[in-house]
């Protein structure tokens, strides 16, 4: 305890070195909570609109269909749809047909890929639908197409307009069916406004000769984070058919999942140099003081003090050092964190296109969202830092002979 | 049995490819309760001498026994607990930490000795007593004359009740007149307490001052009186 207490003096004695210190400390700390919930936050929302358009947060497919999405693997859902739906903490379960083909308008032909969907069920959950109304919404079986708006336009197509499309059936003949243009969306991802074609589900089934088939069961959980749990129950369920495969968002989705790992391994990047640097910072600042209280130390050997406990009154030091900077870091941190989920950063200032990351479109304002868990683990990081600052320059003073440093004046 | 011994001690420093011998085969016995000054010019070994009366420096050749204990050869782990247990130190200046209070800092040694705060603070209002440095328990080294510094250092030395107390050049940075208190106080211990002192000076006050007057010149003992 009396260490603790002369250690603390001991801090201040050169005030303004030591606020200088702390403030590099905390500063870099809430740099990193801060920009770390950012990102989180902007991750989140990016793998929920992802998860929602696409596979959901988990999903179940016959086997391989995820690597090459050949439409041969489609499968009878029989009773999953209302079992899974049944789980704890799954939200949707949204049956989906993907078949590829060829769209045609009187004047110009695109590839497409036919989409059958459920509509009703996706209207609340597909961000895709999230702005028509339920009078703009395709039936299950019928005509009425919703496309892409750029496709539309390179079909040179209108409201109301009837094309045709044409794909292989499952035995191999080819189909063409007329639909008509029921509604327009407007994504903001290029290639999804280029091929977007959702129709219902029961007809394009019917079309491709496959009745009640589908190629993908997408299941939307109430939270994201919730996934760990809901995987096994999944995996539980379809245990008696052993054709069908449950995948989580990000193996089903390597694309945006392999985009946010890599913009969040280069940001961990910069936070490991900006620590490293202020390590650096910890380093000198700790040597200084040894340095200076060469003679000092040299007066406490003689009376008796060992020169571990020198050691440590210098590993005390740097421990309180990094105590203070990481309560001072955290509360910074969370400040910054308040002020960026209250406010957020708002990209319309910097960019006007739309934006678009691994296919998903997200809210051109970003908002933090709080990952706790990780600010504490980095504010225990701060301090082991300190600590592991404090090596060189304890052992520094355990080095002082005490005759050589009283000849010090 | 003398309470130090010490038996054809020599130290040799090296100084670059040259040998510097500051000590050179000196015997020297000192009993209990003594009060020596060890006398002599400038460079004739008398801080390298205490050096390795209290510890802080090992002899290159020859023994030293202090309270029936070779300790010239001791690892620093011992040597430390020595200087800890058996030896006071007081030093011409800057002797004190500065961060801590004069009552923190005489404090120190029995904190090291891991003696409660209560029993330690009632050992700082009788010495402080003794060495008219009351009301100044609270005061930074900084705040405090020369003199009170090292009336200080003499309660840091003597807290923890050591068998020796070394002292170098101890009135060095002190006006005559507050080298003499501080003298006289010291011979009061000595008289009261009988603890042993031992001084390095060149002092000729300190030295009349002086039961025992051992001279150094070049290393070597020159008299003994
Ligand atoms: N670490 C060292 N390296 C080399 N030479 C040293 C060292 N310490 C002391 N000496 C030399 O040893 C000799 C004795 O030094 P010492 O400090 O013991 O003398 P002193 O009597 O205390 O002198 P002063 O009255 O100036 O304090 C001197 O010649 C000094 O230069
Ligand atoms: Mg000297």
């Amino acid at each position: 305890m009396d260490l603790f207490l002369l250690a603390w003096k001991n801090l201040w004695r050169s005030r303004r070195r030591t606020l200088i210190t702390l403030a590099a400390l905390s500063f870099s700390l809430m740099l990193v909570q801060g920009f770390h919930n950012l990102s989180f936050g902007v991750y989140s929302e990016m793998i929920d609109s992802g998860v929602r358009a696409g596979t959901g947060h988990l999903v179940v497919y016959q086997q391989d269909y995820v690597a090459g999405r050949d439409e041969k693997f489609s499968f009878d859902p029989q009773k999953l749809v209302s079992q899974i739906s049944d789980l704890d903490g799954v939200e949707a379960v949204l049956p989906r047909l993907y078949l590829p083909g060829l769209a045609q308008s009187s004047r110009e032909s695109r590839g497409i890929l036919l989409t059958g969907v459920d509509p009703s069920a996706e209207h609340m959950i597909n961000p895709f639908l999230k702005n028509l109304t339920a009078e703009q919404l395709p039936t299950l079986s019928g005509r009425e197409a919703v496309l892409g708006s750029r496709l539309l336009k390179e079909l040179q197509l209108k409201p109301g307009n009837k094309f045709v499309v044409t794909l292989q059936r499952r035995d191999g003949e080819l189909v063409s069916e007329m639909f008509r243009v029921h509604s327009v969306v407007t994504t903001g991802i290029k290639n999804v406004d280029k091929s977007l074609l959702l129709v219902g589900r029961e007809r394009a089934a019917a079309m491709a000769g496959m009745p009640g088939e589908v190629h993908e069961l997408a299941v939307v959980l109430q939270d994201q984070r919730a996934d760990r749990q809901v995987f096994p129950l999944l995996q539980a369920l379809l245990h008696d058919r052993p054709q069908l495969r449950a995948l989580s968002w990000d193996e089903a989705m390597p694309n945006l999942s392999n985009a946010i790992k890599l913009d969040y391994a280069s940001q961990k990047f910069i936070f490991v140099i900006m620590l490293l640097i202020v390590t650096i910072g910890v380093i000198n600042t700790l040597l200084m003081s040894v340095m200076e209280r060469f003679r000092e130390f040299g007066v406490m050997l003689a009376v008796g003090a060992s020169t571990l406990r020198l050691r440590v009154l210098v590993f005390v030091e740097a421990f309180l050092l990094g105590v203070v900077a990481m309560l001072l870091g955290s509360i910074f941190g969370s400040l910054l964190t308040w002020y960026l989920s209250a406010v957020g950063i708002d990209l319309r200032d910097f960019i006007d296109s739309s934006l678009e990351f691994g296919g998903v479109v997200f809210d051109p304002i970003m908002r933090a969202s709080w990952d706790l868990p990780y600010m504490l683990q980095i504010a225990g990081f701060m301090l082991l830092l300190s600590l592991a600052a404090a090596v060189y320059p304890a052992i520094k003073a355990g080095r002082i002979l005490p005759a050589e440093a009283l000849r010090h004046h | 049995m003398p309470l130090i011994e010490l038996k054809s001690v020599s130290k040799i420093y090296p100084l670059g490819n040259q040998q510097v011998v500051a000590v050179e085969d000196l015997s020297l016995q000192i009993e209990a309760g003594e009060f020596t000054v060890l006398a002599g010019p400038s460079g004739s070994g008398k801080t390298t001498l205490l050096n390795m009366i209290g510890c802080l420096d090992r002899p290159s050749n020859g023994e030293v026994w202090l309270d029936a204990e070779e300790v010239g050869q001791a690892d620093s782990k011992t040597l430390s607990q020595i200087r800890l247990n058996k030896i006071g130190f007081i030093f011409q200046s800057f002797n004190l930490v500065p961060v801590l209070t004069a009552a923190e800092n005489a404090e120190f040694t029995m904190m090291l000795m891991g003696i409660g705060k209560k029993q330690r603070r009632q050992r700082i209002v009788d010495l402080f007593a003794q060495l008219g440095l009351q009301g100044l328990e609270d005061r930074k080294p900084n705040d405090l004359s020369g003199g009170q510094q090292q009336r200080v250092a003499i309660a840091r030395a003597m807290a923890a009740e050591p068998a020796v107390v070394l002292a170098d050049e101890p009135t060095a940075s002190l006006d005559t007149q507050t080298s003499e208190e501080l003298l006289a106080l010291m011979k009061e211990l000595n008289r009261e307490q009988g603890t042993t002192f031992i001084f390095s000076s060149h002092d000729p006050l300190v030295i009349s001052h002086a039961q025992r007057v051992v001279s150094l010149r070049d290393g070597r003992l020159e008299s003994d009186r």
